[in-house]
């Protein structure tokens, strides 16, 4: 009996995770050129001997608690892709609903500590940066709670299967661009302050 | 007994009702209707904004009269408004509708990838432009020298500016993402047409760049809102934060598609096949590269040297010259070659691109001179020489591309000769102003950055001289812009029918028919028939 040959499948990459790969660095820009700003003020500042931000202003701890739930995060959204990937609908209700939380906690512990570091947005060049950097982060990673939110109604619709895995790989994408984000906000505003 | 209900025919009658013009506007997602949207909204800025740059000049010539400007601040606020319209209101978003239009076409796409995002960026950057402009004339726009604007309205103008960005980036993934993945089987990155090719690198250095803008942009706003700036939002310092998009290395990345308008016209007029593909593609790209200018802000200066005198700066400004030149050669070395094959009257774009490319190797040497530190220009009128020359080069592409694919865009011919007209006045306008902004550059007078701009431009009687050329030029300018607006509303309204390729293209957007590829086996269309993933 003779073999069936299926011809080779097109080797293009896939349109969402395309577009999702192009919306993510435009992202990682935004933050690059606040970052580049931020640095770039942080050392002037410190060359010529002045104050960046008053001793005790920025505390490790909400920032590592962060880091800390956006790195759990990364692990769920990875269970997401491969629950999606392997037609196993009870982890992707998981696995979405649990990075949808934890971006939630994300955004909880980011609102509480602006709010309790003390520091008004007009205190100095350096708060501004902070609450602008620090701000427009929660937003990307609201956007994200609400793409993975929107992904699980899609999920309980029975639409997220294999086929349609493109849709949770784009959202995973930006995810962890905005987990990458984080990870130099931690380093560079936290840790170095 | 068992009835069947039958639908009625009124249903297929109602699937069928016609749409007015407006509904069909909306909520179209075709690439070409998006892509007519973005073309017609930017030739109405370029028309706004080149009769705003032929009244700023009268102001500079004669500077008793400020006309409608009531003083430095409002003449100010026009200033930045004419610059940033004529970039992000005009030469990008026609560029993204050519794009629209016929990259699809010339890479075999069915259509334009995430349509509806399309459509969305479209209107999303409509809205914006519509938010700025108004932030502009409600006293606001970028600040003012002598802090004289409405900080609402400053507040306004950024918002605008925001949506703007937002709907260009979010046009331009929807153009790269048909790029690289809707492309024909078998058309690999090489072999696309250099349109194109010229697209995927402005469109990702566009995608690299423009939100470094937002980032400034959403900083000055925060620092401006409800309370006294800081610094960001301070209104003296918004525009030399945002300065950086109007001027070298970036504004070489908003008209670098015109290049690959230039080598799409230039070897289809001449019928020669264009030689050297792969270095075109490898300089191109390098021009590219040497454009990102996100890094070029007063934020970046290193104590006792600005970014603008740093090596990097300087040596992307001289690089340019020789990209450029050699960009121009392969075209001149493809028409030599092609000559024989050209009637007496070459085609109209052919004659544009040809001006394009020319006004741009002006506008990088005067980019080079600017940034050689002994020369002290970087603060004069050759910022501005700069930008005329660079933009006119994009425009007078644009018109050369609207002449040339027009025909396919819109199906009707157009007046080839008025078209011409049009473009030629453009780029002579762009070129006497850039010229005599240059000199005036050289003879020191300043780039509109300071509150006493107006008056040390009276007592310049020298300079006063070269202003009337400028002026002549923002005026030449104006009319070849108006010029084109006719011509391209006459095409459409009484345009005869256009052969389906009047130019002998031998590229996919000139096929007569859509080319449908299918495999003896469609495997693929099985699958989704069937669903074997659910099985």
């Amino acid at each position: 009996m003779s073999e069936m040959i299926s011809p080779p499948l097109p080797s293009r990459p896939r349109t969402l995770v395309t577009g999702a790969v192009l919306g993510s660095i435009a992202s990682v820009m935004f933050f690059a050129g606040l970052l580049a700003i931020y640095f770039s003020m942080r050392a002037d500042a410190i060359a010529w001997g002045s104050e960046w931000f008053p001793e005790g202003a920025i505390q490790l701890v909400p920032g590592g608690m962060n880091m800390a739930t956006m790195s759990l995060s990364v692990i769920t959204m990875a269970w997401a892709v491969r629950s999606v990937s392997l037609n196993d609908r009870i982890h992707t209700y998981l696995a979405l609903g649990l990075t949808a939380l934890l971006g939630v906690a994300m955004i909880n512990q980011t609102v509480f500590y602006l709010n309790d570091i003390g520091l008004p947005v007009d205190y100095s060049k350096a708060s501004t940066l902070l609450f602008t950097i620090v701000g427009a982060h929660m937003i990307m990673v609201a956007i994200g709670v609400i793409w993975s939110l929107l992904l699980l109604v899609r999920a309980f619709g029975g639409q997220d299967t294999r086929r349609h895995q493109d849709l949770v790989s784009a959202l995973s994408i930006y995810w962890y661009a905005g987990v990458v984000i984080y990870s130099i906000i931690w380093i560079g505003i936290y840790i170095a302050k | 007994m068992t009835t069947t209900d039958i639908a009625p025919d009124s249903v297929a009658v109602d699937g069928q009702q016609k749409h007015t013009f407006i509904e069909r506007l909306v909520t179209s997602t075709s690439s070409l209707s998006i892509g007519k949207s973005w073309i017609n909204t930017g030739l109405f800025y370029l028309i706004s904004s080149s009769l705003l740059g032929f009244f700023l000049d009268i102001v500079r010539f004669d500077t008793d009269r400020y006309l409608i400007f009531s003083n430095v601040d409002t003449f100010f606020q026009f200033w930045s408004l004419n610059r940033t319209a004529l970039v992000l209101l005009a030469l990008i978003p026609i560029i993204i509708g050519l794009a629209m239009c016929v990259v699809p076409l010339q890479i075999g796409a069915n259509s334009i990838i995430f349509p509806r995002a399309a459509a969305f960026g479209f209107w999303l950057w409509f809205l914006g432009a519509g938010i700025t402009v108004f932030g502009f004339l409600a006293d606001g726009g970028f600040g003012a020298p002598d802090s004289g604007s409405q900080q609402e309205a400053v507040a306004l103008t950024l918002v605008g500016l925001l949506l703007v960005i937002t709907g260009i980036c979010m046009s331009v993934i929807c153009l790269l993402t048909t790029i690289i993945s809707g492309r024909c089987m078998g058309m690999s990155l090489r072999r696309i047409p250099l349109f194109s090719w010229t697209m995927i690198v402005s469109g990702t250095l566009w995608i690299l760049t423009l939100p470094v803008l937002a980032a400034n942009a959403v900083l000055t706003y925060v620092d401006l809102r409800g309370r006294s700036a800081i610094y960001f939002g301070s209104e003296d310092l918004i525009w030399e934060q945002i300065s950086w998009v109007f001027t070298h290395p970036q504004i070489y990345v908003f008209v670098l598609p015109l290049i690959g308008i230039a080598y799409d016209i230039v070897p289809v007029a001449t019928k020669i096949r264009q030689r050297n593909h792969d270095l075109v593609l490898i300089l191109s790209g390098l021009f590219g590269v040497i454009g990102f200018g996100a890094y070029a802000q007063p934020f970046f200066d290193t104590p006792g040297t600005p970014v603008r005198e740093e090596a990097l700066y300087v040596v992307t400004a001289v690089l340019a010259v020789p990209f450029s030149l050699l960009l121009l050669a392969g075209v001149l070395e493809t028409l030599r070659m092609g000559a024989r094959n050209l009637t007496r009257h070459p085609p109209a774009p052919l004659v544009l691109s040809l001006l394009s490319l020319l006004l741009l190797v002006s506008g990088t040497i005067v980019g080079a001179l600017r940034a050689i530190e002994p020369f002290e220009l970087i603060d004069t009128t050759a910022t501005t020489a700069q930008m005329k020359l660079t933009i006119g080069a994009g425009i007078v592409a644009a018109v050369a591309a609207m002449l040339w694919w027009g025909e396919r865009i819109i199906g009707k011919k157009s007046k080839q000769g008025f078209g011409l007209i049009a473009g030629a006045l453009i780029a002579t306008g762009a070129l006497l102003s850039g010229l005599t902004e240059t000199i005036n550059g050289f003879l020191g007078l300043d780039d509109f950055t300071k509150v006493n701009f107006l008056e040390k431009v009276s007592s310049e009687s020298t300079a006063k001289v070269f202003i009337f050329f400028s002026f002549i030029g923002s005026f030449l300018f104006f009319v070849g812009s108006a010029i084109f607006l006719i011509v391209e509303f006459l095409r459409v309204r009484n345009g005869s029918e256009s052969e389906v390729n009047p130019w002998g293209g031998h590229t996919l957007e000139w096929t007569e028919e859509v080319v449908t590829v299918s495999s003896e086996r469609p495997l693929l269309d099985i699958e989704e028939k069937v669903g074997v993933d659910d099985v």
